[in-house]
């Protein structure tokens, strides 16, 4: 290989860091943020072996094993242990989105707006923007590691040790560089940035359901999953290092396999070639809800399975849950059979409410995604045409923003659906779908109430569309962390998520659902409006 | 009869950037209406505002009578437009898409969209994403064309084609105007608009500064003159209607001429027995340039 192949790949770098800073700063504040508050924040709620030892119990729990990875730890408790078991899978989670965002965006996304094109024709190395992609990549998590261990050592955990503390801040930096060099692989399969974004995110899935998967069943088998390494550190016990080397190695594996792919494609293409297709439309493809069908056809299918998958893969580990006697003998015998099948019942219950949360917030994605679309793709021109055909840009916004909300009210019902018939295959006890579905009802205001905000955002402020995200992220963050890090109570009623009573547990508020949808309703509207009567974006 | 396009001084303003200062032009019935101007002088700024897309600052724009923002629905159903930037949905078929706008319009696949595809020679069952601009340019020529509207908008349609599709172009263009159709057509390329356009609009930097026929705007401008004479031409140098001269000899020289002058400058060349005499009327570029060149040389004076 001509070592011009990489020229100017430091200019092109400090060029990619200039870009973007603000996305890099806001991540890392988020993650750094996160980690240090948590950590500060537990040494105040798990004081005393006592409240540890209860915590341990319930993180010993299959639901919570395969939210948050297996609790090997043995007693005697410390705070930093506790915290180190909670947070690893979670942290993970987030930096791996982090990464798979800045890969994408650095490579095809560039690739498809024509800037690399602008580049390559300079005197700048073919390979230059892919390794430029790699060394942010390895600047960002880097900063981000030492910046996360800076913060657990100010934060002075009881039990945390300088060793575990570096080893979780670099541990996250290497396991988010092994993911993201993946995504700049990805990137080379796909031939585009959404397929290679779509790529990245249904590893990820797909790799975290197994690891849930295993650590439920079998930890030692979680070796496989990839995303499992992260838990094998052993944070403030043994301190292993050598998992991280295997992640390094990993991400050095990912990088040279998207390096040697790069080299055999050509620019603006990925490795799978397109086939040709229709000569004529079909009589199904007529009108702006039959294009955005047609052209998210992928997509929507994907999230659909996908959710099911998610669902079901929960759904699988019901059995395992409603089984108090197994986990707890004495109890199944002081409380005898008609009594244990209602506890039984009840923590399963339990469980699928906490799982609404999950399903809710992932379904969201896709239908935030429909409606952001529409400022996108008027901005990359694909509108033009379509506008200056007899449609209505109300007609055309409110296409968007109805298949968003059926996609995403789809995606969600597939995930409770995928949970209760897996469900129902694991379990004694019989708990109906119907009985399940209250989760559906309960929380779709929520996803209304999202998706309206989505579309006040593309209508009013369409330059920051996407900070929308922050209140799914939020959503999920304050809901599963919060009452481990004890945030107060209006803190988890600051996401619409959380406005939502204990649904399956407990029955659907009439009252709320009314409330909630009308102001999703009404949040819809004034978008809408506001996009009515606001110039179109143009570039 | 109502104007189809009608444009009174129309301006827009992005935050502090007045893309439009005084825009007004109509386009009648059964007109090609040529519509030029340097970049960034508002062509495309103007056609935004007429497809409803952005809303005018201030002025009046209208097409068939109605306002181009309130009745944007009613108006599309009876135009047809072709960007200037063709983007499409990069996994759909040129077939599909050429389909799927003709349906928009509320109109069906015909013969005559066959005959379309196979005239610009386009692959419609490839992708679009595999599409060259020029390719990206027919799926939208060919939609247009094979559309029955009332007013056809052209924003710079031919910046990616070749010479041939060019040609096509015209051919399709003339079609249109010999079946009465209305035409916007905005172009760089001077020759096509010189050869097609009834009527003319020159913007610049957000300003119309001329409208009208070529024939009218040629009377404004000037011809061209190359004459040898048997007497010497002196005298011609000092008329206050001759410009430019530039003498060859003593009886042979170069020079433009304002064009309500021509006959009485003919009259003092003949008495001096023409040899021989090439006159020039001005082309389309010579007008532009002239315009576009003002506007440097009032720069320029503004800058000593």
């Amino acid at each position: 290989m001509p070592h011009s192949t990489f020229k100017r790949t430091g200019t092109l770098l400090k060029l990619e860091l200039r870009h973007d800073w603000l996305k890099i700063v806001l991540w890392l504040t988020g993650l750094v943020g996160l980690m240090a508050a948590a950590a500060a924040k537990f040494g105040g709620i798990y004081g005393t072996q006592k409240e540890m030892a209860t915590i341990a119990t319930t993180l010993k729990t299959p639901a919570m094993v395969s939210l948050l990875g297996p609790f090997t730890a043995k007693p005697p408790y410390t705070t930093a242990l506790i915290y180190g078991s909670e947070m690893m899978v979670f942290m993970g989670l987030f930096t791996v989105m982090m990464n798979i965002h800045l890969a994408i965006h650095a490579t095809r996304s560039q690739e498809e707006s024509g800037l690399t094109e602008l580049m390559l024709a300079r005197s700048v190395g073919r390979q230059a923007p892919l390794l430029a992609a790699m060394l942010e990549l390895v600047i960002v998590n880097g900063l981000g590691g030492v910046l996360e261990a800076l913060g657990l050592q100010a934060a002075q955990m009881p039990g945390a040790t300088a060793a575990g503390n570096w080893l979780f801040g670099l541990g996250l930096a290497a396991f988010g560089l092994m993911f993201g060099s993946f995504s700049l692989l990805f990137a080379q399969l796909a031939s585009t940035s959404r397929g290679a974004l779509m790529l990245s995110y249904g590893f990820l899935g797909l790799v975290f359901i197994a690891r849930m998967g295993t650590d439920v069943q079998n930890p030692d088998l979680t070796w496989w999953t990839i995303f499992g390494w992260i838990e094998k550190m052993e944070l403030y016990t043994n301190n292993t290092w050598w998992p991280v080397l295997l992640m390094l190695a990993g991400a050095l594996l990912g990088g040279a396999c998207a390096v040697a792919l790069a080299a055999r494609r050509d620019l603006g293409a990925g490795l799978i070639a397109p086939k040709p297709g229709r000569k004529r439309a079909s009589a199904f493809l007529r009108g702006p809800l039959s294009l955005l069908a047609r052209v998210n056809r992928t997509s929507t299918i994907v999230w659909l399975l996908g959710l099911v998958l998610l669902g079901a893969s929960y759904g699988s580990i019901f059995g395992t849950v409603g089984d108090l006697v197994k986990t707890n003998p004495v109890l199944g015998k002081l409380l005898g059979g008609a009594a244990v099948a209602a506890a039984n019942r009840a923590v399963v219950l339990a469980m699928a409410n906490k799982l609404a949360v999950i399903f809710v917030v992932v379904a969201t994605i896709p239908a935030v995604m429909m409606i952001l679309s529409l400022n996108r793709d008027e901005q990359k021109g694909l509108l033009t045409l379509m506008q200056a055909k007899p449609i209505g840009r109300l007609r055309l916004a409110l296409t968007s923003a109805g298949y968003g909300l059926v996609v995403g009210s789809a995606a969600f019902i597939a995930a409770i659906w995928g949970m209760a018939a897996a469900g129902q295959q694991s379990m004694t006890i019989t708990i109906t779908l119907a009985r399940f579905m209250r989760s559906f009802v309960g929380y779709w205001p929520a996803l209304l109430v999202v998706c309206g905000l989505a579309m006040l955002l593309a209508g009013l402020l369409p330059k920051w569309q996407s900070a929308i995200w922050i209140v799914p992220v939020y959503g999920v963050v304050s809901l599963y962390m919060g009452p481990l890090i004890g945030l107060p109570k209006w803190a988890l009623k600051l996401s619409p998520y959380g406005w939502v009573n204990k649904v399956p547990v407990a029955a659907v508020n009439w009252g709320t659902f009314g409330w909630m949808t009308a102001l999703g309703v009404v949040l819809l509207a004034v978008g809408l409006w506001a996009y009515r009567r606001r110039d179109l974006l143009m570039n | 009869m109502t104007e189809v396009v009608a444009i009174d001084h129309l301006t827009k303003r992005f935050g502090k950037f007045q893309a439009l200062k005084n825009i007004t032009f109509t386009i009648h019935p059964g007109e090609v209406f040529g519509f030029i101007g340097p970049n960034g002088a508002g062509k495309s700024t103007t056609i935004r505002i007429l497809l409803g897309n952005l809303k005018a600052t201030s002025g009046q724009a209208t097409i068939f009578g109605q306002s181009v923002w309130t009745d944007a629905v009613a108006i599309h159903k009876r135009i047809a437009y072709v960007p200037g930037d063709v983007d499409l949905w990069p996994n759909l078929t040129g077939g599909e898409i050429i389909d799927l706008l003709l349906k928009l319009s509320g109109q069906k696949h015909t013969a005559r969209t066959d005959e379309l595809i196979k005239k610009f020679d386009l692959d419609v069952a490839k992708k679009a994403r595999t599409y060259s601009k020029g390719n990206r340019q027919k799926v939208a020529l060919v939609a247009a064309f094979s559309t029955d509207a009332e007013l056809y908008i052209f924003d710079e349609p031919t910046s990616g084609l070749d010479p041939l599709m060019e040609e096509v172009f015209q051919q399709e263009v003339l079609a249109l105007k010999a079946a009465g159709k209305s035409i916007l057509l905005s172009s760089h390329i001077l020759s096509e608009v010189e050869r097609m356009c009834d009527r003319i609009g020159i913007i610049r930097q957000g300003e119309s500064i001329e409208v009208g026929s070529l024939a009218s705007m040629r009377k404004l401008s000037r011809s061209t003159i190359h004459v040898q004479t048997k007497q010497p031409l002196t005298a011609i140098a000092t008329l206050a209607a001759v410009h430019q001269f530039k003498a060859e000899s003593n009886t042979k020289a170069e020079f433009t001429v304002d064009s309500e002058a021509v006959g009485s400058v003919m009259d003092q060349l003949s008495s001096l027995e023409i040899v021989q005499l090439q006159s020039t009327p001005p082309t389309l570029e010579d007008l532009f340039l002239r315009y576009y060149n003002k506007e440097g040389e009032a720069d320029a004076t503004q800058h000593v």
